[in-house]
């Protein structure tokens, strides 16, 4: 009851608290959104050689190359130290849409389920709900977890992909990564969207002119290396023996991935120190600003006994119990406001991630600054004299 | 109890000039005995009994209470006195908004804890009874007459037995009846044997003084 009257009479202090808390939390968990980003995309490409044709393709997947051919996989697959290559198909799903801004492309990806992911950091990717893929599966597909949540789409449902009606037969858990807004099917199948997507490649294969067949039709594959290999020793070899293919370097790929993306790194590193600045300022002086507005009551109790120390004790109990509710207040409406953006504003993208260690890091941030801020306010009104302390706060 | 002995102060003014407001004060109660401090408005009176209670430091002299010299202790010392030695009554009430009328009273104990909580909480009820304020002990600051609230005061300043009572202007915000019965409460505590010092330029607070003084040029004069 007693504690419950003391956070009545911090209530403005709570609200001022929470509200900092709530904006460190908020720009926090956008930068831990992107962090993900970027550490899921360095995961992946470091987990797999991704090779696609020499030339200009469709401008999709993670290497931007041309056609692959069947013949060209067989002979990957032949380079020694390579266990495993499975062939690709990357599309966007809307064609018409700009390829620049890829962090938000949504993709039709096709894999060859015939040979096991060679990507050895994503073996399986996390089904929410529902199942996988499976080798011989046709016309069904499995969706991210932003495809699905901006479509309302669960297992059962139906989707559209270039005329064809598919169902959906799993729900990938959010992984913050680009399979979030992939549309996974056979590999068949995304061949088939290919042709109908592109009037260039339909011509070309009406006409008969070139000898291409379906199982030509890939814009890349994964290659996986065998135990006790240097990834980036069997992609150097497999540019050197297989002729037209352009391979990237796992090692290569992931620093050009790090330096396209060190923009939003130092944009990171910018949000996350005015997160720091701007949330911790407001913190602090709210909190001291409280301990200033009691400067009578302090005096009062220097004059009825109360020492440097007794008051020290008292204002840190309370600074901790005020910064500690703020704190979670502005930790709850931090979360209920990246729902909210999330939910009704963001079109089902995820914008925030709130991780265990942006909360906990933000509560220990929140509750340690508000008790020095609470502290450093004390010393300042016991460094008065009583009488002093108590003519001030009149 | 209470023994002054060439007390001076000054402050300064906004110019830097040094302005003195005590200039050798002498003063000595005894427990049982009531002082009374008279003098104009800003002529040092509340300087005076702040010095008096360790709630400002003085430039020199001494400040004895009983066989302590008080007025050498450091910071820590001089809190500690005051808890032991002193209760305040002052013109304004200074009771704290957040806390109910009993709560206040109980805070005088929180830092001097000499009894049990009980027993502190029964001697605070009791107070409360004897001043009428028992059905008042829920009541916040706020829901209190000023009269009401300088009862709570005392019951606050009183509540752990202090041999010396220091009352700055303790009738100022009050009508006649609700100073009357402060006045008298004060009397009560010399009869029961503490040192009462008041500060007031209302001339009944020298009813059944046992000294009368008027500070004048920084120093006391019997009148």
């Amino acid at each position: 009851m007693r504690a419950l009257r003391l956070l009545r009479g911090y209530v403005f202090t709570v609200v001022g608290i929470g509200i900092g808390v709530a904006g460190l939390v908020s720009l926090g968990a956008m930068s831990e959104r992107i962090v993900r980003f970027i550490e899921g995309g360095d995961r992946f490409v470091l987990g797999q050689i991704s090779v696609a044709g020499r030339g200009m393709g469709m401008g999709t997947g993670f290497t931007a190359g041309g056609l692959l051919p069947a013949a060209t996989i067989r002979a990957i697959a032949e380079v020694p130290g390579v266990q495993a290559v499975q062939a690709q198909i990357m599309l966007p799903l809307d064609p018409s849409t700009s390829q620049f801004m890829t962090l938000t492309q949504e993709l039709v990806m096709g894999v060859d389920l015939s040979v096991p992911t060679p990507n050895r950091h994503y073996r399986t990717l996390p089904v929410r709900s529902g199942r996988f893929l499976r080798d011989g599966d046709r016309k069904v597909a499995v969706v991210g977890a932003s495809f699905a949540a901006s479509r309302g789409l669960e297992v059962g449902s139906h989707i559209t992909l270039e005329d064809e009606d598919y169902e959906v037969v799993g729900v990938l858990d959010r992984m913050l990564t680009a399979p979030d807004r992939f549309v996974m099917v056979s590999i068949a199948d995304a061949r088939a969207q290919w042709v109908a997507k592109d009037r260039l490649l339909r011509t070309v294969l009406a006409s008969g002119g070139m000898a291409l067949t379906a199982g030509d039709l890939n814009t890349g594959a994964a290659v996986g290396w065998r135990d006790g290999q240097d990834p980036d020793a069997v992609a150097v070899r497999i540019k050197e023996r297989v002729p037209g293919v352009n391979v990237q370097l796992p090692s290569e790929l992931s620093r050009l991935l790090r330096q396209s993306t060190q923009f939003f790194s130092a944009l990171l590193v910018g949000i996350g120190a005015l997160a720091f600045v701007i949330g911790g300022l407001s913190l602090a002086n709210t909190m001291a600003a409280a301990v200033f507005e009691r400067i009578r009551d302090f005096g009062v109790k220097r004059a009825l006994g109360a020492t440097d120390l007794q008051l020290g004790r008292e204002v840190l109990a309370e600074s901790l119990a005020v910064t500690m509710v703020g704190g979670v207040g502005g930790i709850v409406l931090a979360r209920g406001l990246g729902w909210f953006i999330d939910r009704y504003l963001a079109q089902a993208q995820q914008l925030f991630h709130f991780s265990p260690r942006l909360l906990g890091g933000a509560l220990v941030f929140s509750v340690l600054l508000g008790a020095a801020a609470a502290i450093y306010a004390t010393a300042r009104i016991v460094a008065l004299s009583p009488a002093e302390a108590i003519r001030r706060g009149a | 109890m209470l023994r002054a002995a060439s007390v001076v102060k000054s402050y300064r003014a906004p110019s830097g000039a040094a302005i003195r407001v005590l200039a050798g004060v002498d003063l000595t109660v005894k427990g049982g005995e009531i002082a009374v401090v008279t003098g104009p408005s800003g002529s040092g009176k509340s300087t005076l009994l702040n010095v008096l209670g360790l709630l400002e430091d003085s430039d020199g002299g001494e400040i004895w209470f009983e066989d302590s010299r008080v007025s050498a202790l450091g910071r820590a010392g001089k809190s500690r006195a005051r808890g032991r030695y002193v209760g305040f009554l002052f013109q304004s009430f200074l009771l704290l908004p957040s806390l109910t009328a009993l709560e206040n009273v109980l805070l005088a104990a929180r830092y001097v804890r000499r009894a049990s909580a009980g027993a502190i909480r029964r001697r605070a009820v009791e107070l409360m009874q004897e001043v009428g304020m028992a059905d008042r002990m829920d009541h916040f600051p706020a829901q209190l007459s000023g009269g009401e609230q300088q009862r709570v005061a005392f019951c606050r300043a009183v509540l752990n037995d202090p041999p010396l009572l220091l009352a700055d202007e303790p009738t100022g915000n009050l009508d006649d009846a609700n100073g009357a019965v402060i006045l008298a409460a004060l009397r009560g505590r010399a009869r029961a044997g503490a040192a009462v010092v008041v500060v007031s330029h209302r001339p009944e607070a020298a009813v059944g003084a046992s000294a009368l003084y008027r500070l004048r040029g920084g120093v006391l004069e019997t009148p």
